[in-house]
């Protein structure tokens, strides 16, 4: 692995590990707002909302934290990619209807306002880097599953 | 050789990201359990259930009883949605309170109102939260006869009562 690879793969899964873990610490503090929040989507039924706010943020904090460790990346990696794909088509989603609704992407506070293209925007850029760290993962996996073969 | 280390892969990506799903479920759930401010599993929300108080009264106003309090000049109309909507059209003689923006516009907006006021917040569609949070902040800030016309500009105009446009 050579060092601008080494890098660019530390810096994203520490950068998308702070990330993650931001987005979660608030919405599990305030499991009632954000279970608001998730309502506010208006895009599950009533039954998976509570469930939905229960267990997401924990997601976001799980993966965040084995970004951080560097552990299960390859499914964290892929799930941080994911869940920014579903972030991003719920925003746009919502965008296209004119919902005016908070983001709740980062807090569950309703100060930070309505969202709006930067919002789509600033999830875009964090998509590109969950991919990005998502192939770095897998480039380095691969090599690693060659050498066990080759060693083989 | 190289299909085999990306079934490999693909395999272990499986694998991770079901025991970091299965971890987030185990932690969201137990957590919830155990701590003093923890949310029902599963919950109505249904606009009558988001619009029921503890007490068993329910917020929600009908558009009749909310045409006659008008027409008696007998409530104020709160519209919740944003200054735009608002600009467009309103209810006659309703004022502005968006709810992304409370906090600024609160103190202005309820001038010359008391707590005793009977307030009628509303904002659009059947889902729209916007006037029932309105509701709530209000009812935490004093005021004690809140109602939310829910849908209440979509029924509102449908039904031809009173609009207007804010002057630009």
């Amino acid at each position: 692995m050579n060092s601008v690879y080494r890098f660019f793969y530390h810096l994203t899964r520490l950068v998308l590990g702070a990330v993650f873990i931001y987005a979660s610490l608030d919405k599990i503090f305030n499991p009632g707002a954000f279970a608001q929040t998730v309502f506010n989507y208006q895009v599950l039924p009533g039954a998976l909302v509570n469930l939905t706010a229960l267990i997401l943020p924990w997601l976001e904090l799980i993966l965040g934290a084995g970004l951080l460790l560097n552990r299960w990346m390859q499914g964290a990696s892929s799930l941080a990619a994911v869940l920014m794909t579903v972030f991003i088509g719920l925003i746009l989603f919502n965008l296209a209807r004119g919902l005016d609704i908070s983001c709740g992407c980062f807090s569950t506070s309703l100060e930070k306002g309505p969202m709006d293209m930067m919002t789509l925007f600033r999830d875009i850029l964090f998509l590109i880097v969950a991919i990005s760290l998502a192939v770095l993962t897998f480039y380095k996996k691969n090599a690693h599953y060659k050498n066990q073969l080759y060693t083989d | 050789m190289q299909s085999a280390v990306s079934r490999q892969s693909l395999t272990d990506t499986f694998r991770e990201a079901c025991f970091i799903i299965l971890l987030s479920v185990v932690a969201g759930l137990a957590v919830n359990l155990i701590r003093t401010d923890s949310i029902p599993f599963i919950q109505g929300w249904s606009v009558e259930s988001r619009l029921s108080q503890g007490d068993g009264d329910s917020l929600a106003i009908s558009l009749s009883e909310a045409q006659a309090l008008f027409l008696e000049n007998k409530a104020v109309f709160l519209d919740a949605r944003g200054k735009d909507l608002f600009d467009e059209g309103h209810i006659k003689g309703a004022r502005s309170l968006p709810w992304h923006g409370v906090d600024d516009y609160f103190q202005e907006v309820i001038q010359g109102m008391d707590r005793e006021t009977l307030v009628i917040t509303y904002c659009d569609g059947e889902s729209c939260n916007l006037s029932h949070d309105l509701a709530l902040f209000l009812q935490n800030m004093g005021f004690t006869h809140i109602k939310v016309l829910v849908n209440g500009w979509t029924l509102w105009a449908e039904n031809n009562l009173p609009t207007e446009m804010s002057d630009k």
